[in-house]
């Protein structure tokens, strides 16, 4: 192999933990702290899901993926929040998003003209990468969303059968709000899920303790005992 | 150049010795490399000739692992450049992946 690798530049520098800038400090307190957790640091059954878009010939491959990264969070559906840079998406960001009643976030672990991988927090409710990318075909450009991912922890796997179907609404919303920005509108979009190893990692689910979703709901209770208190007037 | 693939028997490993890009032109070639390692307790990944690694190929390799892990199978890699240890840790794949260095690294 090369000494000068040409996609250096499109990796995340190492991290051994993950931290949010002072601007997203307040919404970031899942993620500050926390160690990436790829697939296989997660404990329930690893799926891979794609869902595909078919755009057409209206934009290219790479003006596809630069308007995505320039503005990723505007194409969520209503409900959800991401947080991330103004500047768009780029390899070593570290960004808070609200996906319902969850706060968590991602890594920005890759990005080039074409494609762009997140790679998710321990207490993510998935232990996951997501790569967003597009790419040519006859029929002209395809956007694509791979997602390699095991739930993190016993919790969120019990809550599998809830979770995916609202996953899959997610992703194609997003799917179809991008092509409209795009002006496609009613793109075909297709949606599959493949179990790769439909064994548990029962070693991890201590991983529990760092649920996201308990978290945020603790965070969210003790809200009021954290405002600072104002200062009595003086007599 | 797309992902080729050869494979050896040493002494109760079975050595894969990888060529090409590791992205999603990979798939079908690292489908052939899981039928033909699914009956080994040992695997050894050979980097020495693989150029490019994306994020996508970090994800087959993931799901190569999985398969491995599923039956217990342990998964070593060799012939990593310091870029690629780098990209294993970032991942956390260096958990689950023993990463042999040469003697004189």
């Amino acid at each position: 192999m090369s000494d000068e690798p040409r996609d250096a530049v499109s990796w995340a520098k190492k991290v051994d933990r993950l931290h949010v800038t002072d601007e997203v400090k307040a919404i970031g307190y899942n993620i500050e702290g926390r160690r990436v957790a790829g697939p296989q640091q997660g404990f329930g059954r690893l799926w891979h899901r794609i869902s595909i878009a078919e755009f057409g010939p209206t934009v290219s491959p790479q003006a596809l993926v630069a308007d995505w990264r320039a503005h990723f969070g505007s194409y969520w559906p209503a409900g959800s929040r991401f947080h991330g840079g103004l500047t768009g998406i780029a390899p070593g960001d570290v960004a808070p998003l609200e996906a319902g009643p969850v706060t968590t976030g991602i890594l920005v672990l890759y990005a080039d003209d074409v494609s762009f991988t997140f790679i998710t927090p321990e207490g993510h409710m998935f232990a996951a990468m997501i790569t967003f990318s597009a790419e040519e075909t006859e029929a002209g450009t395809r956007a694509r969303i791979d997602i390699l991912l095991r739930t993190s922890d016993p919790i969120f796997e019990a809550g599998w059968f809830v979770i995916k179907p609202s996953e899959d609404r997610f992703w194609a919303g997003t799917l179809r709000n991008l092509a409209a920005a795009h002006g496609v509108h009613h793109p075909a979009i297709t949606q599959t899920t493949e179990c790769v190893d439909d064994r548990r990692i029962w070693k991890h689910w201590r991983n529990v303790v760092r649920n996201s979703g308990i978290r945020t709901v603790w965070h969210t209770v003790t809200r009021a005992l954290r405002r600072p208190r104002r200062s009595s007037p003086v007599a | 150049m797309s992902l080729t693939f050869a494979t050896e028997e040493r002494g109760g490993t079975i050595v894969v010795h990888l060529s090409g890009r590791i992205d999603r032109d990979a798939t079908t070639a690292f489908e052939e490399v899981a039928a033909s390692t699914s009956a080994a307790t040992d695997i050894e990944l050979v980097f020495d000739d693989v150029d490019y690694i994306n994020s996508t190929g970090i994800a087959i390799i993931v799901g190569l692992l999985a398969r491995a892990r599923s039956r217990r199978a342990s998964v070593h890699a060799t012939g990593l450049t310091a870029h690629y240890v780098h990209i294993f840790e970032i991942t956390r794949l260096s958990d689950f992946i023993e990463i042999v260095q040469p003697a004189d690294a």
